[in-house]
């Protein structure tokens, strides 16, 4: 797994290192049972507080996401799949990114939908 | 050390210092959690290198006091000294004759709680060269000496002032990482005074804004991205910002119809005052953490 964040992007560090798991679990780079670098690790190789990564992790294993083995680390949890659940968290943090940018160029909803329509037909031709 | 929940690794009292006429400190109430990563920010002269010197009782303050971990930092100078690792602004170190591996010898036998296996990993990272004389490094390297100083003894508080200055750029990220990676080890407070607020942003958890010798914002780092935002809006003919909003800072198209505009407040609170004058949001964004704790500087003269 590979974690990114954007100094840019106004949310919080924690909401950003959540949705790059998630995504590399929709993706499929991360699966199942598949283990995640510890706080201490993440923490450096980012360069950015532990507490933010540890409060990563405390939301994405109350979420069931994962999961901690004492005295061994964190996991991905069995029961995730790139299921329907993944899908449309990561779905909707997309979403909602898009809606924002639209509102900030005054783009109206109806519009934003039917051009992303527009332009995912013309790709797949 | 191990202190209840919610207790503070620094707390100052109505501290107070003037230099001859300058004044240096006025009134200031710091409060700096245990186990935060407290960044302290204000223009030259705004009293943040006094206000550590005066913790580590390197000065004296005129009135008020100041205590760390409870102990008070005049009564209690070498007890509170002990559980602080300090890089000074100053890259010069004292003992400027000694080797920097006889400077570490010596700071062993100072703190109880050195660790040698640690320093000596720290000596690697920070690729610090044991023979040197330390009068004889160059800028950098003398960074990175006070660097493995500070840390080896695993003290409860850090306090750095300016800790990536003279530092290049590949150096300064690997430093910070070392840092990500001792407060993943070590339960340590840190507070940080620094120009540079970017670089270490990503490990801030609270600010505090110094004017002048005054401490005019403190916050956590989620108070401060909730309430100093930008707001882009459009605007009717005419028209004025409310007089009741605390602006940072304005800017206005060349039409006059649209207005951004950085203030300090409650999102939903100032949203309803622009809508109640007139004036449409089209788009609320948080600031960065430089430009955030900048919006208390300039406040007053904004309009």
């Amino acid at each position: 797994m590979i974690v990114n964040l954007d100094s840019n992007d106004g949310r919080p560090l924690y909401l950003q290192i959540m949705d790059e798991v998630r995504r590399a679990v929709v993706v499929g780079t991360l699966r199942a049972e598949d283990p995640l670098p510890s706080v201490r690790e993440l923490a450096a190789e980012l360069v950015v507080n532990p507490r933010t990564v540890s409060q990563a992790y405390q939301e994405l294993e109350r979420e069931g996401f994962i999961y901690v083995r004492r005295g061994q680390g964190t996991f991905v949890s069995p029961a995730v799949r790139r299921g329907a659940t993944e899908r449309r968290s990561l779905a909707l943090s997309v979403a909602k990114r898009a809606l924002l940018e639209a509102r900030r160029n005054g783009v109206g909803v109806e519009e934003l939908v039917t051009m992303i329509q527009k332009l995912a037909a013309k790709e797949d031709e | 050390m191990n202190g209840l929940p919610g207790s503070f690794a620094v707390t100052t009292h109505g501290l107070s210092m003037r230099y001859g006429r300058e004044t240096a400190l006025a009134g200031v109430e710091l409060r700096v959690p245990e186990g935060a990563v407290y960044v302290l920010v204000g223009a030259n002269g705004a009293g943040k290198s006094t206000a550590m010197k005066v913790l580590l009782n390197l000065e004296r303050p005129e009135a008020g006091r100041a205590e760390v971990f409870g102990l008070d930092s005049v009564s209690n100078g070498p007890a509170v000294r002990a559980r602080i690792g300090y890089i000074p602004e100053s890259h010069e170190h004292d003992y400027k004759w000694l080797t920097a591996g006889r400077l570490m010898e010596h700071a062993a036998v100072h703190y109880p709680a050195w660790d040698r296996e640690y320093a000596a990993h720290l000596i690697k990272t920070f690729d610090v060269r044991l023979p040197r004389k330390v009068g004889t490094l160059s800028k950098g390297e003398s960074r990175r000496l006070q660097f493995v100083l500070a840390l080896a003894h695993r003290p409860p508080l850090l306090l750095l002032d300016e800790p990536t200055d003279g530092l290049d750029p590949i150096v300064r990220n690997r430093t910070l990482a070392q840092l990500a990676e001792h407060l993943a080890d070590t339960p340590t407070t840190v507070v940080i005074a620094t120009h540079h607020v970017a670089e270490v942003e990503s490990l801030a958890d609270h600010v505090g804004v110094l004017s002048e010798g005054r401490l005019v914002a403190q916050m956590t780092r989620d108070e401060l991205r909730r309430t100093v935002l930008r707001y882009r809006i459009e605007v009717p003919e005419g028209w004025q910002l409310p007089r009741d909003l605390r602006i940072a800072s304005v800017r206005r198209s060349s039409s006059g119809r649209e207005v951004q505009c950085s203030t300090i407040g409650e999102q939903h609170d100032v949203t309803a005052r622009l809508t109640a004058t007139g004036a449409s949001v089209r788009d609320v964004t948080p600031l960065p953490l430089e430009e955030a704790a900048l919006a208390f500087l300039t406040e007053e003269g904004a309009r």
